[in-house]
Parts: C-alpha cells; sequence; structure tokens
C-alpha cells in the first residue's frame, strides 16, 4: 500500500517541477528581445510508477530537460537567404555607387561626346576660324577629362572595394573563432548531458552573421558543427577555427586565400561574394568597355586628322594621343595630344579654307566606330548595362530580403517568445505550484491527525 | 496555430518600404524627372541618352546653319550687285556700239566700264569675317588680283574646291561656288568680257563693240542662271531651320514623355504612400500595447 510520506514526495515533485517551469517562463520572458533566442520549454514527464501489487501508483513528476523550441530546416534556411541577401546588399550598394558616374545627360561622357562633335560641325561652318579650332581643342580636352574621371572614380571605388574584402575575411576570421569556441562550449555541456540551448542560440547567431558575409555550409555532427564554404574550404571544425588570409595580385587587389589556395573565385555569395562580384566583374566590365570607347574614338579621330592638313597646310598629326595598344587603360589615359588650334587637320585638300577634313571627322559621330555602333550609341548601351545591372539585382535584393523576412516571421513563429503564451504558463504553473503546496498542507494535516489520534487513544 | 509573436520586424520593414517609396516619389516631384539615374529605368535612361545626343546635334546644326546663312545672304546680294553691274555695262556698251557717238564719248564710255571693271573686281574678291567666298577653299588670298598682262586683266588666284556643310542628321549643304566656276568660266568669262569691252570701246569698231556687248550678255545670263545657287542654298538652310525646330520641340516632348514624371500619379501615390506610412506608425503604436500580464495584477 501506498503512504502519506510517498504522497509528500509526490506533492514535492509536482512543487519542484512546477518551480522548474516557472523558471524557463522566467528566462523566456527575460529574454522576449534577445536576438537569436529561442523560447525554452519545459519538458514534463511522468515519473516511474511504483507497482504494490494489485496496485500501481504514481510517483509524481519529473522535469526531465528545458528545451529550446526551433525548427534546424527553418534556421539552414534563414542561413542561406542570409547569405543571398548578404551578396545582393553589397552588390547593390556597389552597383549604385557605380551609377552614380552615368547619372544625368547633360554632364559626363555621353555629354561630351556630342560637344566634341558639335565644335566640330561648328568648325566646319569656318575652318580658318581660330577660336572655332579652339572650340575643338577644348571640346576634346572636356571630353578626355569626362573619360579620365569616369575612369579614375571606377579605380577608386574598386579600391575601396578592395579595403572591403580585407574587412570582410577580418570579420570573417573573429566569426569563425567565436564559432569554434561556443563549438567547445557547447560539446562540453551536452557530453555531460546539460542543455546547452542558450550558446547554440549564439552559435546560431554569429553564424547567421557570417552568412552574411560569405557562402557557408553548415555540416551538424556529435555535440558540434563543420562549416565550411560552399565548394568545401573548411573555417571551422569542431573547436578549430581555420583562418583566412589575403594576398595582393598583380592587379593590386586582394585575392582571398584558405590554407595556401586562392579560394576569390569560389566565394560567390554573402556580403564578400557581392563585393567580389562588383570588383572583379562588374567594375571591369565596365572599365573594358569605357576603354574600347575611349580606344575607338581616339584612334578614329586620329585616322582621320592624319589623313588631312592643317591650317598651315602641312599634315595632320594625332589629335589625341595614340591609346594604349588593346585598349586596356584607355579611358584613363586619354588625352589630347596638341594645344595649338592651327594644328587641327580641317582642310582636305591643304588649303586653310577648305573643311573637308573636318566635315569627315564630323562623320565620325554616325559611324559605326566602336565595334559597330556610333559612339553615342555605345555609351548609352554602356550606361543601360550599368543601370540594368544596378536594377536587377536591386530587385534581386527587395526579393531576397523579402524571403528572409518571411523565414525570420516563421522562425519567429516556431521560436520568437509570446509574452501572452509566457502570462498563461506562468498562471498555470503558479497553480501548479499553489496546488502542490496545498496538497502538502493536507497531508502535513492528514499526519498531524494520524501522531494525534494515537495520544488521544493512549 | 501559434502566430509571430513579434511583428515588430515586419512593422519596420514596411516602414522602410514606404518610406523608400517616398523618397521616389520625393525626388520624382523635386526633380520633375522619372528617370533619376539609370537603374530607374534602364532602356529609358538609354533613350534619353539618346534624346540628349540629337538635341545637342540639332542645336548645333542650327547654331551651323546661322553661321552659313550669313555668308550665303552676303554672296548672293554681291552677285546681284555683279548683275546689275553687268546690266550696266551692257547699255553703256550698248550706247557705244552706236554709230553717232564720236570716238571722245567711247572714250568717256569706256572709263566708266573700267569703273564698272573695277566695281566687279571688288565684288568678286567678298569677304565673309576674313575668308574671300568666291576664291574656292583657297580662301585667306584674294581670289582675284589684277594682272594688266593678262587678256582679262585679271588673274584667278582660288581654286576649284568646294567646302560642305552637315545641317542636318542625313543633309549637308555646299556653301560656295568657286570664283572659276562664277565668273571665269570658259566661254563665259566676265573679266575677259569687260575687257573686251574696255578694249573695242578704246580702239575698236562698231562691230567689235557689238561684239563684246554680246560677250558681257553672256556672261550676264551665265551668272545669272549661276546665282540660283546662292539662293537656293538660303531657301534650303530656312527649310531646314524650320524642320530642326520642330525637331527640337519634338525631341523635348520626346524627353518628356520618356523621362518626365507623372506629377499627378506621383502625387496620388505620395498621398497614400503617406496615409499607409501613418497607418503603420500608429500600429506599431497600439501593438504590445497591451498582453496577458496586464490582467495579472
Amino acid at each position: 500500500m501506498s503512504s502519506l510520506n510517498a504522497s509528500l514526495a509526490t506533492a514535492l515533485s509536482g512543487l519542484t517541477a512546477a518551480e522548474g517551469a516557472i523558471a524557463a517562463t522566467t528566462n523566456n520572458v527575460a529574454n522576449a528581445n534577445t536576438p537569436g533566442y529561442s523560447r525554452e520549454e519545459p519538458v514534463l514527464v511522468s515519473s516511474d510508477p511504483v507497482v504494490l501489487t494489485p496496485l500501481t501508483y504514481g510517483t509524481g513528476v519529473t522535469l526531465q530537460s528545458i528545451q529550446s523550441v526551433r525548427d534546424p530546416i527553418l534556421l539552414s534556411q534563414i542561413q542561406q537567404e542570409t547569405q543571398s541577401s548578404g551578396q545582393f546588399n553589397s552588390l547593390v550598394s556597389a552597383l549604385q555607387q557605380l551609377q552614380t558616374n552615368f547619372t544625368g545627360t547633360s554632364s559626363g561622357i555621353g555629354a561630351a561626346i556630342s560637344n566634341f562633335f558639335d565644335s566640330v560641325n561648328q568648325l566646319s561652318t569656318n575652318p580658318t576660324d581660330l577660336s572655332l579650332r579652339q572650340g575643338v581643342i577644348t571640346a576634346a580636352n572636356n571630353l578626355a577629362t569626362s573619360f579620365n574621371t569616369t575612369a579614375n572614380a571606377l579605380t577608386q571605388q574598386q579600391g575601396n572595394l578592395d579595403l572591403s574584402v580585407v574587412q570582410s575575411v577580418g570579420q570573417i576570421n573573429q566569426l569563425t573563432r567565436q564559432i569554434a569556441q561556443l563549438n567547445g562550449q557547447i560539446s562540453n555541456l551536452q557530453n555531460v548531458g546539460e542543455n546547452a540551448g542558450t550558446l547554440v542560440d549564439q552559435r546560431q547567431q554569429v553564424i547567421d552573421q557570417l552568412s552574411s558575409l560569405v557562402d557557408v555550409s553548415v555540416i551538424p555532427s556529435d555535440n558540434t558543427l563543420t562549416l565550411t564554404t560552399a565548394n568545401g574550404v573548411p573555417l571551422v571544425t569542431g573547436q578549430q577555427s581555420f583562418q583566412l588570409t589575403t594576398q595582393i595580385n598583380s592587379a593590386g587587389l586582394h585575392e582571398v586565400y584558405s590554407q595556401g589556395n586562392n579560394i576569390t573565385s569560389f566565394i560567390t555569395s554573402g556580403q564578400l561574394g557581392g563585393t567580389l562580384q562588383a570588383r572583379d566583374q562588374q567594375i571591369p566590365a565596365v572599365e573594358n568597355q569605357l576603354d574600347t570607347l575611349a580606344a575607338g574614338l581616339a584612334n578614329s579621330v586620329n585616322a582621320v586628322q592624319v589623313a588631312g592638313f592643317d591650317l598651315n597646310g602641312d599634315a595632320g598629326t594625332d589629335l589625341f594621343t595614340p591609346p594604349p595598344a588593346g585598349g586596356t587603360g584607355a579611358a584613363a589615359s586619354l588625352s589630347v595630344a596638341i594645344t595649338n588650334p592651327s594644328l587641327i587637320a580641317a582642310s582636305s585638300d591643304g588649303t586653310s579654307g577648305s573643311n573637308g577634313n573636318a566635315e569627315a571627322l564630323y562623320a565620325l559621330s554616325t559611324q559605326g566606330i566602336i565595334s559597330g555602333q556610333n559612339p553615342s550609341d555605345y555609351y548609352s548601351g554602356i550606361v543601360f548595362n550599368v543601370g540594368n545591372a544596378t536594377s536587377s539585382a536591386s530587385a534581386e535584393q527587395t526579393a531576397s530580403s523579402q524571403v528572409l523576412q518571411q523565414l525570420n516571421d516563421q522562425n519567429s513563429t516556431v521560436s520568437g517568445v509570446s509574452l501572452n503564451e509566457e502570462a498563461a504558463n506562468l498562471v498555470q504553473y503558479q497553480q501548479a505550484f499553489d496546488a502542490s503546496a496545498q496538497v502538502i498542507t493536507t497531508i502535513n494535516d492528514m499526519l498531524y491527525a494520524v501522531v494525534n489520534m494515537s495520544t488521544l487513544t493512549g | 496555430m501559434r502566430v509571430n509573436p513579434n511583428p515588430y520586424s515586419d512593422l519596420l520593414a514596411a516602414i522602410d518600404q514606404t518610406q523608400q517609396r517616398i523618397d521616389t516619389d520625393e525626388q520624382q516631384i523635386s526633380t520633375g524627372l522619372s528617370v533619376n539615374v539609370p537603374s530607374d529605368n534602364p532602356a529609358a535612361d538609354a533613350e534619353l541618352l539618346q534624346n540628349a545626343n540629337q538635341s545637342s546635334q540639332t542645336d548645333q546644326f542650327l547654331r551651323s546653319i546661322g553661321s552659313i546663312q550669313g555668308e550665303l545672304q552676303d554672296a548672293d546680294s554681291a552677285l546681284n550687285s555683279v548683275v546689275t553691274a553687268l546690266q550696266q555695262a551692257i547699255s553703256l556698251g550698248t550706247e557705244g556700239a552706236n554709230g553717232t557717238v564720236n570716238s571722245a564719248d567711247r572714250a568717256a564710255v569706256a572709263t566708266e566700264v573700267q569703273g564698272i571693271q573695277s566695281q566687279l573686281l571688288s565684288l568678286a574678291n567678298l569677304t565673309y569675317q576674313g575668308s574671300y567666298v568666291f576664291a574656292g577653299t583657297a580662301t585667306q588670298t584674294a581670289a582675284y588680283i589684277l594682272n594688266p598682262s593678262s587678256p582679262s586683266g585679271v588673274t584667278y588666284a582660288g581654286n576649284n574646291g568646294v567646302n560642305k556643310v552637315t545641317v542636318g542628321s542625313n543633309s549637308s549643304l555646299q556653301v560656295n561656288l568657286p570664283g572659276s566656276q562664277l565668273f571665269s568660266a570658259s566661254g563665259s568669262d566676265m573679266f575677259q568680257a569687260i575687257q573686251d569691252l574696255i578694249n573695242s570701246l578704246e580702239s575698236g569698231t562698231t562691230t567689235t563693240i557689238g561684239a563684246a556687248v554680246n560677250e558681257v550678255s553672256a556672261a550676264y545670263n551665265y551668272i545669272n542662271t549661276q546665282r540660283v545657287f546662292y539662293g537656293n542654298g538660303i531657301t534650303q538652310l530656312n527649310a531646314q531651320q524650320t524642320e530642326l525646330n520642330s525637331e527640337t520641340t519634338q525631341l523635348a516632348q520626346q524627353q518628356n514623355t520618356i523621362g518626365g514624371a507623372d506629377l499627378s500619379a506621383v502625387i496620388t501615390n505620395l498621398t497614400s504612400s503617406q496615409v499607409s506610412l501613418q497607418a503603420t506608425l500608429q500600429a506599431i503604436g497600439q501593438t504590445g500595447q497591451i498582453d496577458l500580464f496586464d490582467y495579472l495584477k
């Protein structure tokens, strides 16, 4: 048969379990606003019963564990989406900065090209007029300066992005160190069967931060986890983190290395991926197009110049300093080779009054001299490409941040602390606590009654 | 079912989005443009660049036309004077060819024709902004120089070159006729005819004077037909000017269609964004003000 003492023990288990549950609730309430915190649930199980034939008695309740509520699949989706969100954030920010060099129609290379050809057209109305000739030289100088300014701005932006690559690598190293450290703490706790919930939450937070920087894959293993980049370069294995390093390449830009291997081209996601994409693909592509335009324009103008005659009847010479062979760096180095306005080769027959060569120069404005397109159209094409890249990256950024937002909402639905829920739990556990306490009081009364019974009879 | 207990991040994201729309609308209102950076509408932005290039070209064509017009008008009026002078020479020659006129009178007529000759020389050496208009492309030296040893009394120092100026996307205009073609064309050489007239008045017969008058008449007729070149040029320029002006208007309209902000739509959007922003802010203000804890006191 059972005893009052056993009932007392059962009541006590209820009291203890309620205390533990209230502790979990309190912790939830306290962490209601802690980023990355997953709410905890007390796991209550009924204690093993005692069998006293023919009866089986329950022995109360056990607070088996306090468990963090989280959905691993959701967390891994969040981590994935954080990577692309990080990538688009840095890419869009770089592209938006890039497109400021191509904004507006009244200034910049486009206007400078128009102005140059306009000045040539004006010269052909009076080819001996020195002020009109000076006008052509001034317009050519402005054109060269526009190319130089834009090319330099691009180079500078590339340099800033390069700086950001180095900073990102530093941040990544710091975060992987933290993760390795947390791995150690978590496995220590879990090895002795403790709940490492809050540390796991912290680690998840750091992994999310890391995901916003670089593409990482998380491979969970017993009580710990391994992090690699998307192509398998290890970042963290258990309690060891592998530091990334940077080395300067021939172009003066930093490449990312892991244990001696250049992994730059494998980093495609996260903020670092986006930065690299802007630094190594988008900006060089625009630079390349500007070089093609600058070199094509300079070479074509020079070819017409040398075919004509200047104001003195001498054969024309280059108007622009010949661009580098192959065109690389042409935009940055474009410059006007002559300062004397009489050296503009407007004449096609050697007499100063002829404008035939000025007309030939002007005709370049409508000829497909740059990859089959006229200079203005080619330039419009560059601006279209920049605008299009920016706008599609922005669209992807918006989409990605919306997906991330939804995933975070979903995660919050699973793991977020609801104060209403906690209040209800608190009431529930408090009532359980009160009831158990009341049971103890009652048993106490009963025991008192039993003890006094002997006094009465004795 | 459990719901997301923390709607704040959603609400903040909504505020960000609305704020972004408001910024875009405000920028459109302040600039009057729907395309402020290339990414606003890449295709439209490229079109705007081409439009700007065309506008710039059109403005330049108008400026060039303005520059040429003066020269063509001066040349035309010079030729007008040439024609008048030649008419005068013809009537003087006809007077000299009359058998009743004595040699002293003929000499006097010859002197008058010499006056016309120097007038013609100065007309043929017309300059416009320092350039000799009828010297072909050799515009920096006089087209004709006096040369007593030449049968025509002058030497053409210019060349046969002509200049063309582009005055429209598909339109270019020849802007000069060289003196060699105008005044010294073989068979109707104006200076030769005048020199012959002077010579015959001074020492010829009524027959030679008559022949010289015929020569001058031929030159007169020839120049009269050549003069049309300048008249046509001026007409073409005026027509081109009209066309370019309407092109400028069209380009401006096109620019507005491609890149102008639809202000009434933008303002409507702005108003609705502001309302939605207010609603979101209000939602944030009210969300979470009350939870179950408030009732457990």
